[in-house]
């Protein structure tokens, strides 16, 4: 490890006369000034060094304004109806009741929308279901009014008429042809990957040991604290104003653009929490057909409930392994299925497909390797962006694997680790030659610290590992 | 409509507003006070947590009826015209707010806590923020903040960091 260079030391604020004014903010460049680009395993000279953050004061004010905090004159609240039935077609939506509300400006339904399809990739996602409901979480109508609370009653006198469909809640049924199609005619599988390397069968016949393993890992809500807010203005120009929790607006204002075909200005504010849960639009273009129609500003402030049911999720994955092994554990052909539950929308799945396939043999020479991965359509909550793209579930599938093997073995589950680990050159499973490679090395230096001492004798709880 | 008077951080208000109308509704949307957050709005997140008569309250389940000539302190009430409280400062200083949205409620959380006990332990500052809920930052800066502040309060030197 070379010498960490000498950086200039950046007043921090504890050193700052204890004044709020002036200056109320943090200096412009909280980190060092003198960056030296390290050489390949060079510790980089950020590392160890105190940086504070520029927008910490204003945080710690309670100054920050978030979309919530945001008010304009004359603000209308919005409320999104949800269909609370997982598959259904829509007979009819009756919102008179609700139009003739005291209070209540405007309703929208799924039909008011000029192009009523969006997605990160796949265009499969209603801004507001028109004809069909493809989860339970779906919107089918949107109300504006005066206060939240109105618009909230308000959504109990929409009324819509429905014929229940039967759902497809399985993703193993799902991947069946037979299933009929959550997006019929499209057909339920969305994506698939295969990576392929060496022969996996003839690996099998020459292996000592052949061992399987099925993991399964559920879905999961990114829970911001912050849940996702957005508030519209349409002048009279027909150009429109969003103020939304996005995490990417660029990519936010092709997908607003591409649904009301107007002129669009996104706007983002300090992000409450992202983790990948706010990478997409949601009710951005029905908020602005609520402007439209009303003249007025518009916000819309999810519930929490409604970030659970009607925002994107973790993908939950079923995780088939097979491994043959020699009599010392050293690996010589694995296969691999992976199926991801997409939910009712793409959203990113190509993407958790891919990094999820390419991560799913592990950090290990494998000379025969086979993984499959397929997305499908279910009529469940979205699935999306979060954390990692698939990456921890890999993760606990192939590591809980690794651990099944080293016990059957009789070996320890350090030692399975070491043999089998990448090395600095290692080819990845699509053949990427890996640099700055230290699993064994971090893995023998985390096994000294907590007191590693083979099978279940260390001092630790057995699965530092 | 109910008509409400208490006191806000310091100052007498006034406010008519329909009975089911919470603290924390009453706090942003009529004094425009928009540092108590809204997270759950069901008395689980702690991002709306403010101080009442010096207890912390999720102020999204206290009505407007409950805090009739009652003192409230948001997170605008603590610092003064002049000078961070010392909380705000080592908050900035440790980096323990990352998106920030949980922050005015901990802080107040952790303000509530120093007045009571000027010298937590470590289990106490946990016990005080198990009402707020964090999703980026992690607690542990946290409460290195908290321990820091009651150093100042206390009138001690703050500890030095341990580097990493």
């Amino acid at each position: 490890m070379a010498e960490k260079p000498k950086v200039i030391e950046k007043p921090d604020v504890l050193e700052q006369p204890d004044i709020l004014k002036p200056p109320a903010v943090a200096p412009l460049v909280t980190f060092p000034i003198e960056v030296v680009v390290p050489e390949v395993r060079q510790q980089t000279p950020a590392v160890g060094q105190r940086a504070t953050r520029a927008d910490g004061r204003l945080h710690g004010l309670g100054q920050t304004k978030y979309i919530d905090d945001m008010y304009f004159p004359n603000m209308l609240f919005a409320k999104i109806k949800r269909a609370g039935v997982a598959s259904a077609r829509i007979k009819s939506i009756d919102t008179k009741e609700a139009e003739a509300m005291p209070g209540v400006v405007a309703v929208i339904t799924g039909s008011d929308i000029p192009c009523n399809s969006f997605g990160p990739s796949l265009k499969d996602q209603p801004v507001l279901a028109d004809t069909r409901v493809f989860h339970a979480g779906d919107g089918v109508a949107a109300v504006a009014a005066v206060t939240e609370q109105i618009a909230t009653e308000a959504l109990e006198k929409i009324k819509v008429d429905y014929e229940v469909l039967t759902p497809v809640l399985d993703p193993l049924e799902s991947l069946k042809l037979a299933t009929p199609g959550v997006h019929a005619p499209s057909a339920n599988i969305y994506g698939h990957k295969v990576i392929k390397k060496g022969d996996v069968e003839k690996a099998f016949a020459e292996s000592d040991h052949v061992f399987e393993g099925s993991f399964r890992t559920q879905m999961v809500e990114h829970v911001p604290l912050e849940p996702y807010a957005c508030i519209a203005q349409w002048d009279a120009n027909g150009r429109v104003t969003i103020y939304s929790t996005l995490g990417r607006i660029t990519l936010g204002r092709a997908d607003v653009a591409r649904t009301l075909g107007s002129r669009i200005r996104i706007v983002a504010t300090v992000v409450g929490g992202n983790f990948g849960g706010k990478n997409e639009i949601r009710a951005e273009p029905a908020m602005a057909l609520l402007s439209k129609k009303t003249g007025r500003p518009v916000k819309c402030v999810y519930t929490r409930a409604e970030e659970f049911t009607s925002s994107t999720t973790r993908h939950p994955l079923i995780m088939d392994y097979k491994t043959g092994v020699t009599k010392q554990g050293k690996i010589l052909g694995r296969k691999i299925r992976l199926v991801l539950d997409g939910g009712a929308y793409c959203s990113w799945s190509e993407t958790t497909l891919g990094k999820a396939c390419i991560l799913s043999a592990g950090p290990y020479n494998i000379e025969n390797l086979y993984a499959e991965a397929f997305v499908v359509y279910t009529n469940k909550t979205m699935t999306g962006a979060m954390r990692g793209f698939g990456a921890p579930q890999v993760c606990f599938a192939y590591e809980s694997h690794m651990d099944d093997i080293a016990k059957a073995l009789g070996i320890d589950p350090l030692e399975i680790r070491l043999l089998n680990a990448f090395d600095e050159g290692s080819l990845s499973p699509t053949s990427q030659k890996l640099h700055s490679v230290v699993v064994k090395e971090s893995l023998l230096r985390a096994a000294k610290r907590f007191g590693w001492n083979g099978i279940g004798n260390g001092t630790g709880n057995g699965n530092g590992a | 409509m109910a008509n409400v008077t208490l006191k806000v951080n310091g100052e007498t208000r006034s406010a008519s507003v329909p009975p089911e109308t919470t603290l924390l509704r009453l706090l942003r949307d009529q004094f425009n006070l928009t540092g108590a957050k809204l997270g759950c709005d069901v008395g689980d997140c702690g991002a709306c947590t403010v101080i009442v008569d010096g207890q912390p309250v999720n102020s999204c389940l206290m009505l407007v009826g409950q805090v009739e000539g009652r003192e409230v302190l948001t997170i605008e009430g603590l610092a003064t015209a002049d000078h961070l409280h010392a909380l705000q400062k080592l908050f900035e200083h440790f980096g323990s707010l990352q998106c920030g949205f949980c922050g005015p409620g901990v802080i107040l959380s952790a303000k509530a806590l120093l007045d009571e006990n000027p010298d937590p332990s470590t289990q106490e500052i946990r016990d005080a923020l198990g009402g707020n809920l964090c999703r980026c930052t992690g607690y542990t800066k946290m409460i290195e903040a908290i321990k820091g502040a009651a150093c100042i309060l206390r009138g001690e030197e703050v500890p030095a960091v341990k580097s990493a």
